[in-house]
C-alpha cells in the first residue's frame, strides 16, 4: 500500500513550551524541528513487533481475591489510521495509576497507598478491526509535585504503533465530565476544542453490557493515510 | 501528549538488543550506540525512553534476518545504550539509525537522526551546515559509538518535525 504522513494541524498539538508545566521550557527544543524528506526509512515500519515486545496482558482488574480495588471498567479502543482504516495487528502498550492515584514506579513519589492487587501495564494487539479491549480499574486522580496544587484527571497512557515509522503515536485518554480535565495542562496544551475531545473517551450505554463493568469507547489514530493515486 | 514519568520499567527494559532475532544472530557488524541525554542546564534525564528503527548491513528495512527496532531507557546517569548491527547506505541514503525520544516534559515525540559520518545525505541536508555535526556519532571504542542527545540549550541537537 501507497502510505502518505502529512504534517499534523497546529492546533491539535502542545506548542512545545507549557506555561503551566515547568519542565517543559527546560526540555522542549528551543529551535524549530527541521522538514525533511520523507525516504523509505521513514516510511518503513517495525512490523511484527511482538517479536521484539511480546504482548504482555490486557486485563488489569484481575478476578476474585486478586481483583484490584476500584471501579471496573472495560476500554474499547480502536486503532485506525487518518483515513478512518482500522490498523489490525497495531501493537498496543496502556499503563496507569491505581485507584488511589498511585503508580507502581520507584519514581512515584506520591503518598498513597500500592494495592497488591494491582499493577498498571498492559501490552496487546489489535484484532481484524483494530479493537483492543482494556478491562482495568478506573485510576484516580493525583496532585503533581511542586506544581502549584496542579491535580492529574483520571488518565490512561497509550503507546501504539501504526503501519509506518512516522506513523507512532504516544498519548493519553481522559474520561468524559472529570471536572479536573477542564485545568489540565496536558489535555489544555491542545488548543482545539475538537481535538482535545477526541482525547476524552465516552461512556457507552450501560444496558449494552457487560453487566460488571462500565464501557468507555475510544479511538487511537495513527498517522497515515492511503496515499491518493497519482495522475494517469 | 507526553509520556510522563512513570513509563513502566518493564516496558523500558530487554529491548535494546537487535543482534539476534528469535536467538540467531543478526549478519553484519555489531556495534554499541550509547549516549547520554540532558536537559537545559546539562542535567542529566531519568527514564527517558529511546526507540530506534534502522536498516540492516545490506541497507534494507524488509531484511528477514534483521528486525531493526528497539528501545532503551536511560538510568539516574542520562545514560542508554543499544547493541546492533552497523547499518548499510541504501537507495540514496547514507548509513543512519532513525531516533523517537519520549519523556515527562516533552509534549510531544521528538524525532532525529544518528549518522556514522558527515556525508551527503538528504535527511542530513535539510539541517543547516553549521549543525549537521550534531548528528554525526563519535567512534568510542572499535566497535562502539557515542551519540549524546541534548534536548535545550548548548549544543542542542536538532530534531525534526514532520
Amino acid at each position: 500500500m501507497n502510505y502518505a504522513i502529512e504534517p499534523r494541524p497546529a492546533g491539535t498539538q502542545s506548542q512545545g513550551v507549557e506555561p503551566g508545566y515547568a519542565h517543559t521550557a527546560n526540555r522542549w527544543p528551543s529551535q524549530p524541528l527541521a522538514r525533511r524528506p520523507h525516504t523509505a526509512s521513514e516510511l518503513s515500519g517495525p512490523g511484527g513487533l511482538a517479536r521484539r515486545l511480546a504482548p504482555v496482558r490486557g486485563d488489569l482488574a484481575g478476578y476474585g481475591k486478586q481483583r484490584a480495588i476500584g471501579q471496573l471498567i472495560l476500554v474499547r479502543a480502536r486503532v485506525v489510521d487518518e483515513d478512518g482504516t482500522p490498523v489490525p495487528g497495531a501493537l498496543v502498550e496502556a499503563w496507569h495509576c491505581n485507584a488511589a492515584g498511585k503508580y507502581i514506579h520507584p519514581n512515584d513519589s506520591n503518598d498513597a497507598p500500592a494495592d497488591p492487587n494491582f499493577y498498571g501495564a498492559a501490552r496487546v494487539v489489535a484484532g481484524d478491526s483494530g479493537l483492543v479491549e482494556l478491562r482495568t480499574i478506573k485510576p484516580g486522580a493525583y496532585p503533581v509535585p511542586d506544581s502549584g496544587g496542579w491535580w492529574r484527571p483520571p488518565h490512561i497512557h497509550f503507546s501504539v504503533w501504526g503501519r509506518v515509522w512516522l506513523s507512532r503515536l504516544v498519548t493519553q485518554m481522559f474520561f468524559q465530565d472529570e471536572p479536573l480535565n477542564e485545568h489540565d495542562a496536558i489535555l489544555n496544551a491542545i488548543r482545539e476544542p475538537e481535538a482535545r475531545s477526541r482525547c476524552i473517551a465516552r461512556l457507552a450505554p450501560t444496558a449494552k453490557g457487560p453487566f460488571d463493568a462500565l464501557v468507555y469507547e475510544y479511538q487511537l489514530v495513527v498517522r497515515g493515510r492511503k496515499a491518493a493515486p497519482g495522475m494517469p | 501528549m507526553t509520556l510522563g514519568p512513570f513509563f513502566p520499567r518493564e516496558f523500558a527494559q530487554g529491548a535494546n538488543d537487535l543482534t539476534a532475532l528469535d536467538g540467531k544472530p543478526a549478519k553484519g557488524e555489531a556495534i554499541e550506540i550509547s549516549g547520554r541525554v540532558t536537559q537545559l542546564d546539562g542535567a542529566a534525564l531519568d527514564n527517558v525512553v529511546l526507540e530506534i528503527w534502522q536498516a540492516g548491513a545490506d541497507g534494507r528495512y524488509d531484511n528477514p534476518d534483521f528486525f531493526g527496532w528497539g528501545r532503551a531507557a536511560t538510568g539516574a546517569d542520562g545514560v542508554f545504550s543499544f547493541k546492533t548491527i552497523k547499518p548499510g547506505a541504501f537507495e540514496g541514503r547514507a548509513a543512519h539509525v532513525n531516533f523517537l525520544v519520549l519523556y515527562s516534559g516533552l509534549m510531544r515525540q521528538l524525532q532525529t537522526v544518528m549518522f556514522f559520518e558527515e556525508t551527503d545525505d538528504p535527511v542530513l541536508s535539510s539541517i543547516g551546515k553549521n549543525k549537521r555535526h550534531l548528528l554525526v556519532a563519535k567512534k568510542s571504542g572499535p566497535r562502539s559509538y557515542r551519540f549524546d542527545i541534548r534536548l535545550r540549550g548548548e549544543g542542542e541537537t536538532p530534531f525534526f518535525g514532520d
